[in-house]
């Protein structure tokens, strides 16, 4: 029998709704139930549906990555895991213990990363920092003295251990946060996007950092904007929208799904939406994504089509006149990018 | 069952009693420390004993008139002869409250605005043991505060502490516990309030206008009194006031002390059982994330 | 295609504009905050029943004989209520305008203000207007709800007592400019503020009458403007007894507003200089 270290069956959660949102007639709250059979004048209170049956098997050791648009169910389907909220219906299990009815051993086997540099704090110094989370993972006192030394060495941060972190860059603060989660030497490691807002050099610390830890016999369950590094750290990708897992496979298989499909990019000028729209008709197109290339006029399109070789030429027809220039154009197989654009109709960083 | 628990042998985690006790240490010297950091306290510490009553004590002077006419009304309403320290503990006890309404009252607050609320929330800790442990570096800069308060009334404004030290810090020792059961729930109540300040203000402001912090509670209208019975900070500044500027001893505050400890223990029951229930809800909402 | 750019030159009237975008901004980031908004009329009530209810304690057949003999009116609480609006303004500037710089800084919008080729002391200034304004609406509130607690009776000549007040105002607001750029330039500026409001109240007479101040401490109140501004209005609206005749003390007051607004202007400069220098506008 397959041994799970995250295992999560129809979880579901509902938030009320803001006035005006939200569905009033079958997502009613259990509660507003009650109100309305004992009140009959009572309205129901309208929910809204972040989580809508999420299903997660994370086998131990490996990395799982957790791709998502905003507002697709990621932060919520983390936080129910990681014990911060209650789920509305459905189970989860993280090492073992149900996250609602063992919620201490949840959260002692798990080793966290959410809100980055936010999350320590900036008037004590990256030792104090660990020192003090230390004893709040009920780390013996003899122990955690080398504990912390270790990780500070680890991180590089020994020089600067001693100074107060808001004199730290962000990459620094980041590596605290990382330290942080280590601490009790956790089986589970949840990730949420642990190198936003990094630079190259520093997110590609990280990022070996991870594989290290993967190394070392930890599980983790990665959240990341980054496809480059889902697809180059992950084991296995669950791709998460509207509030479910959509598809849920290793990078390679994912890409398989798109194989037969060719993606042409191209970059040009002077883009339009009426342009988008001529495009997106031609036959054999199937996903348009677009986004601009800094402050220039230059736009990136990806274009997802059937048989390249047909479309080429209308694509070129559809481009000429009309202000619009083509700088350049390429064929390329699909990315994982591709595949999110291709499942979820939107690139990831919309 | 598909999963199976791993021991957590690994795990450098050794939850146990003593353990319980080093998490909320850790967390009072974690306040201690960052409260250290801010150089202000310094300012705070010193200044503030005698500009906030100076404005009262200078009022009461003109009020007395060039020669002591309206003192002796005074004097005949109170049966305190001396009116700048009967001011004084009353405007210092106000400011106790204050300070507490704002530093653990919205010690939660923000830390969620910094967003460290949420890591404490992650480990394995019972969670009252935060708001417990920022009240203790608190209470500890509190008891600083009103012994140069104390020391600053002698020097500057000539107060003469003729009662019992050992009585004023029993009646403070039973005040303690109605002072941060309140800042407790107030702690959890304003966690995801917009506009928090304003209750912070009504609450402060209840006090400042019913708990004769100038003046005897007789002097309100009648209406206004049982409002004043039911507000321990009555009885802290009538016990305190009693203790440590009069000679009639603990019969003249064992009533107040009986009150207090009543009050005390209710405020902090309700305190907790508030915690735990915004704790229970922040789980189902997602409150503590958001800020 | 080649796009053909052109600068916009600044009018008056484009300047006028830019103010008054400003002045509605702030007007409805006010009124965002509902309950704060209402809790400014009603703090100064809070505040002013313990002194109430005190000289209570000190009257004699309900009059207040001994603060006459100081002040010239045994009306102590319109002569306190006098003295609660004066706090109101001083509370606003320096808390509203001294954090009106920071609190831009802190929000991350300080950068995108000063990228628009409006003279920067204009958005102060635009600021200004909108705390003044919405400074005295509280301000009437406030004098409403306390004419009904507890009494506000003035004998004098209204309009007389606002003519001597528009100067005081005008120069407090100049303050407020070089306040603004202090607290820029300070780290942790809330007890700064704290305290120096606090003293500013205390030693310029909104609680009871300077005379009654030791002399050691009487300087420190003869040498803030706001004392001649009060008393003047005090002298003007309730017949009580002045340091300084009335006229004296709005020539005072008009000095004041022009150094003030000098002075105000000039730090502001120095220090939004410094801050370029030193290239700590995005930073908080």
């Amino acid at each position: 029998m397959p041994d799970f270290a995250i295992e999560a069956r129809q979880l579901i959660k509902k938030f009320p709704a803001r006035p005006g949102t939200g569905d009033k007639t079958a997502d009613v709250s259990p509660t507003a139930k009650r109100r309305f059979s004992l009140f009959r004048k009572r309205e129901p209170k309208a929910m809204f549906t972040a989580v809508n049956g999420v299903d997660l098997k994370i086998e131990r050791g490996e990395i799982f990555g957790l791709l998502g648009p905003n507002g697709a169910g990621k932060s919520t389907t983390i936080r129910m895991l990681c014990t911060l909220l209650e789920p509305t219906s459905g189970t989860a299990q993280v090492n073992g213990f149900d996250v609602v009815k063992q919620a201490n051993d949840v959260r002692r086997s798990l080793g966290t990363v959410l809100a980055g540099e936010r999350s320590i704090y900036w008037k004590l110094t990256g030792r104090e920092n660990l020192e003090y989370f230390a004893a709040l993972y009920h780390i013996p006192q003899e122990i955690a003295k080398k504990r912390v030394d270790e990780l500070i060495e680890r991180m590089e941060l020994k020089e600067r251990s001693n100074e107060l972190v808001e004199k730290y860059s962000t990459g620094m603060r980041q590596r605290i946060a990382i330290s942080k989660a280590l601490l009790a030497r956790p089986p589970i490691l949840l990730l949420d996007e642990p190198t936003l807002g990094l630079d190259p050099q520093a997110a590609r610390r990280v990022r070996e950092l991870i594989a290290e830890l993967k190394q070392e016999g930890h599980t983790i369950l990665l959240t990341t904007h980054y496809m480059e590094e889902a697809d180059q750290l992950s084991d296995r990708i669950g791709i998460i929208d509207t509030g479910k897992v959509i598809a849920l496979d290793t990078p390679e298989g994912l890409k398989r799904r798109i194989d037969q499909k060719e993606i042409i990019r191209l970059e040009l000028t002077g883009w339009h939406d009426d342009l988008a729209g001529k495009l997106k008709s031609i036959s054999g197109i199937e996903n348009l994504t677009s986004h601009q290339q800094g402050e220039a006029d230059l736009w990136e399109v990806s274009l997802q089509a059937q048989n390249s070789r047909t479309a080429l030429p209308r694509i070129v027809e559809s481009i000429s006149g009309n202000g619009t220039r083509l700088v350049n154009m390429n064929v390329v197989k699909p990315s994982l990018e591709d595949v999110f654009i291709h499942l979820t109709g939107k690139a990831l960083r919309d | 069952m598909t999963t199976s628990t791993i021991p957590l042998t690994r795990s450098l985690g050794r939850p146990n009693f003593l353990s319980a006790w080093r998490a909320l240490a850790a967390v009072m010297k974690r306040e201690w420390v960052i409260f250290l950091r801010y150089p202000s306290w310094v300012i705070s510490l010193f200044i503030w004993p005698i500009i906030f009553p100076l404005s009262y004590v200078f009022t009461a002077h003109a009020l007395s008139g060039k020669n002591g006419i309206g003192m002796t009304q005074f004097q005949a309403a109170t049966g305190v002869h001396d009116y700048t320290g009967y001011i004084a503990i009353g405007t210092i006890i106000w400011m106790w409250q204050n300070v507490v309404l704002w530093n653990i009252g919205f010690s939660l607050r923000n830390e969620q605005l910094r967003g460290t609320l949420e890591s404490n929330w992650l480990s394995p800790t019972w969670r009252f043991a935060y708001l417990l442990g920022s009240s203790a570096p608190q209470l500890l800069s509190m008891l600083m505060f009103l012994t140069v308060s104390a020391i600053e009334f002698v020097l500057v404004f000539g107060v003469r502490f003729e009662g019992s030290l050992w009585l004023t810090l029993l009646a403070l020792l039973v005040s303690i516990p109605s002072v941060y059961g309140l800042g407790f729930a107030f702690a959890s109540l304003v966690i995801n309030v917009k506009e928090a300040n304003a209750f912070v203000f009504l609450v402060r402001g209840i006090v400042m206008v019913f708990c004769g912090i100038t003046f005897p509670i007789s002097i309100l209208p009648e209406w206004m009194r049982p409002i004043a019975d039911w507000l321990p900070q009555t009885y802290i500044i009538h016990a305190i006031r009693s203790a440590s500027l009069s000679t009639a001893g603990l019969p003249a505050i064992a009533g107040d002390l009986k009150v207090l400890a009543l009050f005390g223990a209710f405020w902090l029951t309700f305190g907790y059982l508030i915690f735990n229930w915004m704790e229970r809800r922040a789980r189902r909402t997602g409150a503590i994330g958001q800020y | 295609m080649k796009t053909d750019f052109v600068l916009f030159q600044p009018t008056l009237a484009a300047q006028f504009r830019a103010l008054s975008a400003i002045v509605r901004k702030d007007w409805k980031q006010y009124w965002r905050y509902p309950l704060n908004a209402v809790s400014t009329v009603f703090q100064p009530v809070i505040w002013l029943a313990p002194v109430y209810f005190m000289g209570k304690a000190f009257s004699i057949n309900g009059q207040a004989l001994g603060f006459a003999q100081y002040s010239g009116t045994a009306d102590y609480m319109s002569f306190l209520i006098l003295g609660a609006i004066l706090g109101n303004f001083v509370n606003a500037v320096f808390w509203g305008m001294g954090y009106a710089l920071k609190n831009d800084m802190d929000s991350g919008v300080m950068e995108s203000n000063w990228l628009t080729p409006i003279p920067r002391l204009h958005i102060l200034v635009g600021r200004s207007v909108t705390n003044l304004f919405v400074t005295a609406v509280t301000s009437l509130g406030m004098l409403i709800v306390c004419k009904f607690v507890f009494g506000f009776h003035p004998t004098g000549d209204v309009l007389k007592a606002v003519g001597a007040i528009v100067p005081m105002l005008i120069g407090l607001y100049g303050f407020g400019f070089a306040f603004a750029g202090l607290v820029l330039i300070m780290r942790e500026a809330n007890t700064l503020v704290d305290t120096s409001a606090f003293i500013v109240q205390v030693f310029s007479g909104t609680d009871f009458p300077v005379t009654v101040l030791p002399k050691w401490l009487l300087p420190i109140s003869l040498l803030l403007p706001l004392t001649y501004g009060l008393d003047a209005v005090r002298g003007l609206l309730l017949k009580t007894n002045t340091l300084l005749s009335i006229g004296a003390e709005v020539v005072l007051l008009i000095v004041f507003m022009f150094v003030m607004l000098w002075f105000g202007s000039w730090i502001f400069y120095r220090i939004e200089r410094r801050v370029r220098m030193l290239g700590t506008l995005g930073q908080h």
